[in-house]
Formats: structure tokens, sequence, C-alpha cells
């Protein structure tokens, strides 16, 4: 059992598996007296699914650690800046709208100014007072300018991207630059060894591939850890009702159309519509409860929503693709020399955009942690698993907090969505809490927690939630927080006045690209 | 808002340019574009450092003249007081137009000189004329088309410069701090060097392919011209009679 660990073997390619190998590579193979291997075998025949448009920041650092240029990513993935998410009619279906921005409320580290924004909170939305990247997203604005560094930035940002173009950008780098083997195969068996662990995969054409960790990036085939180990599914359908989509790309009106810098999510009868700003394209979807509404009414909904931008015709004749969901997640990950990262671990809504972050999550993970032999191999996948089963219930509870405070009552997916017992323990608690206190670092219960107390206060306050305020305001906080909401316009005025449309920058790092340093 | 258009001997034959240095003609500047031909000459007086244009985010080397915007610490009196004013700032009012033209049935691109009427430098008393009394240039308009020929080539020089500098690693953003006589400290911020860590380690066959370019001499001058800095700080010590 104490062979070390030096053959890799990813099975799958998409975002998923090209981003793990890139992660994986970058830190372990251009290492100079590395003995590891990686190998990424790839089917031909499966097409990967192509969903997961959006990027949390992470993928800044993801990127730049695996050596890539950004303007070479940005111009080879049709990709373009992301500040966060807009939530549209989530409220009240009054046409209101709210941010959660990428930023973290100013001074967040010195005052809880949530407190101090209350009593005017119907003058001034939560994130305007407390951000500067809700006033950018009014106006279509850049998180930064020609001027500015790859990955630097004066507002912080993710990507919008093309998701097919993206794997095949970083195909090319892993295996142009990284050293990453990569064999386009079709996995026709696994074979294990005597303790049960996996041996090696049999392809069709290159025969047995050994290795001693096996990622599965199969997606939802998911053939190692569910196929073949037997891995349960859990299912959070109970939770989060959404089990279907309906994709469809939409043109811009002409070349110098605004590109939007935040995913706008829309909410419609039984779910919700995603819009996201591509340079050469939109692309919306809606995602919908197939219990709560018929695949023909979701559709409709469609057409309408995107029938302003496309006229009429078009958008009752564009070709719209349907992907089936199955909210939840494996039972484990991690088992035994075998861990599952990307839709092969689990799958939900993209309504925070949590898809490829928990990819680069994962990926970091298992590369930080990457275990010398077999032995240790059984205690990494141990923490492993209690880290990632700990981010899903995370994930779970932050998606679902969008629904539970929702006020809608045009039908009964909104209701339903409220029901006590489709809140998890946990979430109806931090409710409870948050009914009395206002949430901020001691809402951070785990190190690296997948959405900070910064989030929950974007949303709470963003959906009109009101904490009961208590009068034993110190002063002196009043007084910093006053500075610090001051100081927040000001920048936000600064901010407006240099920053380019997302367009015009676009278009100057096609020309130019952005500066090294 | 400028106002360019072509020089001709005909509607410009009474335009003068006025030659001396003053706000009022805009050369309160604190840096100004530079290039490796001009550093010989600009290296004994000025400091040479890079900075992005703010439109483009590309790099250019510049002269510095002051230590925050507005601030030309060079002007007094209507003169600049230095030997040698920089070509990008001794080039106003002129500046290079391209004219297409048809060469043996071939568009072209051709380089021509362009005056902007609107400079508050351009008028028709004084100063210096651009035609003779009976047609010809005068030696004044003469040795501005040549520098506008050496700034012209002197911009495409840069770009390889550069390009070749980041490459090779070799610039890094630095904060300078300018402490005055009176113990005043100031940061001068967004200005980028020479790596000099990183030139250190250039093997021979990079340092030779930087030299055969000319850039080697280039980069050399750089890092010679930061001894300008304490002259700078001079001349703001005496101006603010500290």
């Amino acid at each position: 059992m104490n062979n070390p660990i030096k053959k890799i073997v990813i099975v799958g390619g998409g975002s998923a598996g090209w981003l793990t190998a890139g992660v994986l590579a970058a830190e372990h193979i251009t290492a100079a007296n590395s003995s590891i291997e990686i190998t990424l075998i790839e089917s031909a025949d499966v097409a990967p699914i192509g969903v997961g448009e959006g990027t949390w920041p992470s993928m800044r650092s993801t990127l730049k650690k695996m050596g890539v240029s950004e303007t070479e990513f940005l111009l080879a993935c049709d990709a373009s800046f992301k500040q966060g998410s807009k939530f549209s009619h989530w409220q009240s279906n009054t046409n209101e709208h709210y941010y959660h921005p990428f930023m973290l409320p100013h001074g967040f580290n010195e005052v809880n100014l949530a407190p101090f924004w209350q009593p005017f909170r119907d003058k001034i939305s939560f994130a305007d007072a407390v951000c500067q990247q809700s006033h950018l997203g009014y106006q279509g604005l850049a998180p930064k300018q020609i001027s500015t560094a790859e990955y630097a930035f004066s507002a912080n940002y993710g990507y919008h991207l093309d998701a097919g173009k993206f794997s095949k950008f970083l195909q090319n780098h892993c295996t142009k630059n990284l050293n990453v083997k990569h064999i386009i195969d079709h996995v026709i068996q696994v074979k294990s060894d005597e303790s049960g662990d996996i041996a090696s995969v049999t392809t069709k054409e290159y025969g047995d591939i050994t290795g001693d960790l096996f990622i599965d990036c199969t997606g939802s085939a998911s053939i190692l850890l569910a196929k073949h180990f037997k891995v349960p599914f859990i299912s959070k359908k109970h939770i989060l009702f959404n089990d279907s989509a309906l994709a469809v790309h939409v043109p811009y009106e002409n070349e110098n159309s605004p590109i939007a810098s935040f995913t706008c999510s829309t909410a419609q009868t039984a779910g919700w519509i995603w819009d996201i700003g591509l340079p050469s394209r939109r692309g919306v979807g809606h995602t919908y409860s197939s219990g709560h509404i018929t695949d023909e009414n979701a559709e409709k909904e469609l057409r309408e929503y995107i029938t302003p931008a496309m006229g009429k015709q078009a958008a009752e004749s564009v070709a719209i693709r349907k992907i089936s969901i199955d909210p939840g997640h494996r039972e484990k990950l991690w088992h035994k020399n075998c861990v599952a990262v990307g839709m092969a671990a689990g799958f939900i809504e993209p309504l925070e955009a949590s898809a490829l972050v928990l990819v680069e999550l994962s990926a970091k993970m298992i590369s930080e942690q990457l275990p010398k032999n077999r032995q240790t191999m059984d205690i990494i996948a141990k923490r492993f698993n209690t880290k990632f089963l700990h981010r899903w219930q995370n994930i779970l509870d932050f998606l679902k907090l969008h629904y539970a405070l929702s006020k809608r009552e045009d039908s009964s997916y909104w209701f339903d969505n409220r029901e006590e017992n489709t809140l998890s323990d946990n979430l109806k608690e931090q409710l409870a809490l948050w009914k009395y206190q206002f949430p901020y670092k001691y809402d951070a219960i785990h190190t690296e927690e997948m959405f900070p107390p910064a989030s929950f206060q974007y949303i709470l306050y963003g959906m009109g939630f009101v904490t009961e305020q208590s009068s034993n305001l110190r002063p002196t906080q009043a007084m910093e927080a006053e500075r610090f909401f001051n100081e927040n316009m000001a920048r936000s005025k600064q901010l407006l006045s240099r920053s380019p449309t997302n367009r015009d920058l676009i278009a100057k790092i096609k020309k130019y690209g952005l500066p090294k340093i | 808002m400028a106002n360019n258009v072509l020089i001709n001997s005909v509607d410009h034959q009474n335009l003068k340019v006025n030659t001396e240095y003053s706000e009022k003609y805009g050369d309160n500047v604190w840096y100004a574009l530079t290039f490796p031909a001009e550093f010989r000459s600009a290296q004994a007086y000025y400091p040479i450092f890079f900075n992005k244009d703010a439109s483009t985010g590309q790099f250019c080397p510049v002269t510095l003249f002051g230590f925050q915007d507005k601030e030309n610490l060079f002007l007094s009196d209507n003169k600049w007081n230095a030997p040698y004013v920089p070509m990008s700032v001794a080039r106003q009012p002129f500046l290079i137009g391209v004219q297409k033209i048809n060469e043996d049935g071939q568009d072209k691109e051709q380089r021509v000189l362009h005056i902007d009427l609107d400079h508050p430098r351009v008028n028709q008393e004084t100063g210096e004329a651009l035609f003779l009394e009976f047609g010809g240039n005068t030696a004044y308009l003469d040795t501005a088309a040549d520098m506008l020929e050496t700034l012209h080539h002197g911009i495409i020089d840069n770009k390889s410069f550069v390009d070749t500098l980041i490459e090779h690693d070799l610039l890094e953003p630095f904060t300078l701090d300018i402490v005055l006589n009176d113990n005043s400290n100031n940061q001068m911020v967004g200005f980028y060097t020479i790596n000099e860590d990183k030139l250190n380690e250039l093997d021979a066959q990079t340092l030779a392919n930087l030299h055969n370019k000319g850039f080697l001499q280039a980069i050399y001058m750089t890092i010679a011209s930061q001894s300008n800095i304490r002259g700078l700080m001079n001349i703001k010590n005496e101006q603010l009679g500290l």
C-alpha cells in the first residue's frame, strides 16, 4: 500500500477535466524534479454539455497560476467581464431588481455597515450604499481599464465565457505548455486491483491505461464514481426544484451593443431566466421546475423574454436546446483512489454560477493536498469529502435563501419554495438569527466558505429582508460608518468617470492586449 | 480643440510660431514621451522612466520634468531651463499627418507636415516664420519637419524596445519617495523602471541580441538617468524656498 502517487489519470475533457488537468499540471509537472505524470482521456463520441458560462473572481488566480495570458484567454474564449449578479423580479414581481456584486462592502473589515444602512433602506439600495460595483452595473462599465495589468482590477471581477471555446483553449494550453498527455479514446471498461482500487481504465484503441489516482470528470455519466463504484446519488430536488433548462443564443442588435457586466437573473412563474453577455452574443436560458410548469409554457416564457432583443419572428423560430438537471450530488466525492470533479460529483441550477468554482476549488485541494502515497490517500479523501460535502450544503442553503426570501405569489412554485420542510435546519437557523442580528464575520463558520457573510447581506437586504434594529448602535461606529458611506460615494463617482464600457475595453484588448505588468 | 491642417506656403505664408516655453502654451507637463534615439541627449538632464499610455495601455519611455500633474520644474520666465528639450515637446505645434497619394498607379500613404492652427503658439506677429518672404521653407520649418520624422521613427522603435523589455521581464513598477528639505515626504507611483536584478541575470546571448538592436545602450542610459532625480528635487526645494 506504500505506492507513491505518480500517475494521475483524468477521465473526461470539458471545462472540468481540463481545468483540473491545468491546475494539477501547473503545480506538479512544471516542477523541475517532478515525477508526476498526468493523462487526460477524452472521448470523441461525447460532446461536453457546454454550460457554465459564468465564473467567480477565483478564476483569475486559477488561470494566472496556470500561466495563462489573460489577453489570449479573453479573446480565444469570447470572454467578457462579470462583476456579479443582478436579480430582477425576485422579490415581488413588481419590476424591482437588486445587485449581488463581487466586491465586499466598503470598509467591511472595520465595521458592519448593514445596521447603519437599514434606517435609509427606502432611500438607497444596500449595494449602492456600500459598494461601487452596482454603480458600474447600471452603465455597463468595465471593472478595469486598458492600462490595468492582466488580472489586476479597479473592481473585482470574474468572467462570462463560451464554455466550448474555454475547454478547447485549456486543452491547448495543457497539452502545449504544461505537458499533459492527451488521449482521445472511449473508456469501455474499468479494472480493479485486489484492494478494490481502480487499476486501469480500458480504452477502445489504446487498451489499458493504468494510474495511481483517477479523476472522474465524465459529467453526469459519472462512469467511475457512480457507474463503477456505485456511490449513491443524493437528490436535492425537494429543496431546489429546478430540474430542467432551456438554452438559447441571442445575437446582439449590432456590433456596438453594450455587453452587460453582471449575470442577469430574472424570476419567472416557475423558475428564472439567466442572461449572460459575451462579446459576440448573449447566452440566455430558462431553468425551471417541471413539476410546476410544462415545457411548452416554460419555452413560451423564454421566447417572450428574448422577443424585445430579437423581434417576434426570430424569437419564435430560434433553436432552443433542452437540458435536464438532476439537482444533487454524490454521497461522497472521493472514494478509494477515485475523486469526482464537476458534474460527475454533482450539479445544481446555475443561480450563483457555482459549477466552475467548485471545479476550481476541487482541483486546488487535490493539487495542494496531492497524496504522496496510497497510504495517506484515504486520509486526504476523508478530509476532501468533509470539506466538499460542507460546500455543497453551503451552496444549497445559499441558493435556497433567494427563494425563501421571495414574496412572489404568482404560482404554487413560489409558495412551495417557502414551505418550512424545503428549508434545511441550518438555513432555518440562519434566518431565525438574522431576524435579530445583522450577518457579519461570525457567520463564516469554516475557513474558505463558499459564500462570505457579505453575500448573505447583499441577498438579504437586496430582497427586502428586515433585521430588527436595536437602538444601541455605538456613536463612534456610526461616525465611522458615515465616513465609509461617503467614501464609497466619492469612489463610485471617480470610478464611473474613468471606467470604459465593457464593449470599448474588449475592443481595445483586441487591438493592444492588456499589459502584463 | 485642435485644428490640424496640412501646411502650405500660400495659406500659411504669414504664420509665425512663438518658440518660448510657458504654461500658457501647455508646456506645464510633468512628463513627456521619449524614445531610444533621444536617450543620449535626454538622460543628461531628465530621469527616464516608463509609463502606460492611458488610452492604449502600451508602455512608452518618458522624460520626467516634475513630481505631480502639471508640474514642470524646468519652466520659468518663458524659458525652458535645460539645454535640451525633448522632441515630443519641442515639436509643438507641428504634427504628422498622413496623405494618400497615387504613385505609378499605386495607392500609397505619405507622411506630411501638419500644424495645429488653434495652438496658442501660432500667430501672425511674433516668433519664427514658416516661410521665407518669397516662398521657400525657413530653416525653422525644415528643422521641425526633420524633428517630426525622427519622432515618427522613434515611436515605432519604442514598440520593439518596450516589447523586448517585457519579453525579458525587464520592467518593474516602483515608488519614488520624494523627501524635500523640510522633511515632507511624498510618493510618486505609476511609473516603471528597469529591473536591474533581471538585467544582471541575462545570459550572454540575450545581451548580445539586445546590443545588436541598440537596446543595451538605451537600457543603461535609462538606469544612469535616475541620478537626475536629485537635480529635480533640488529645483523643487529651491522653488519652495527650502
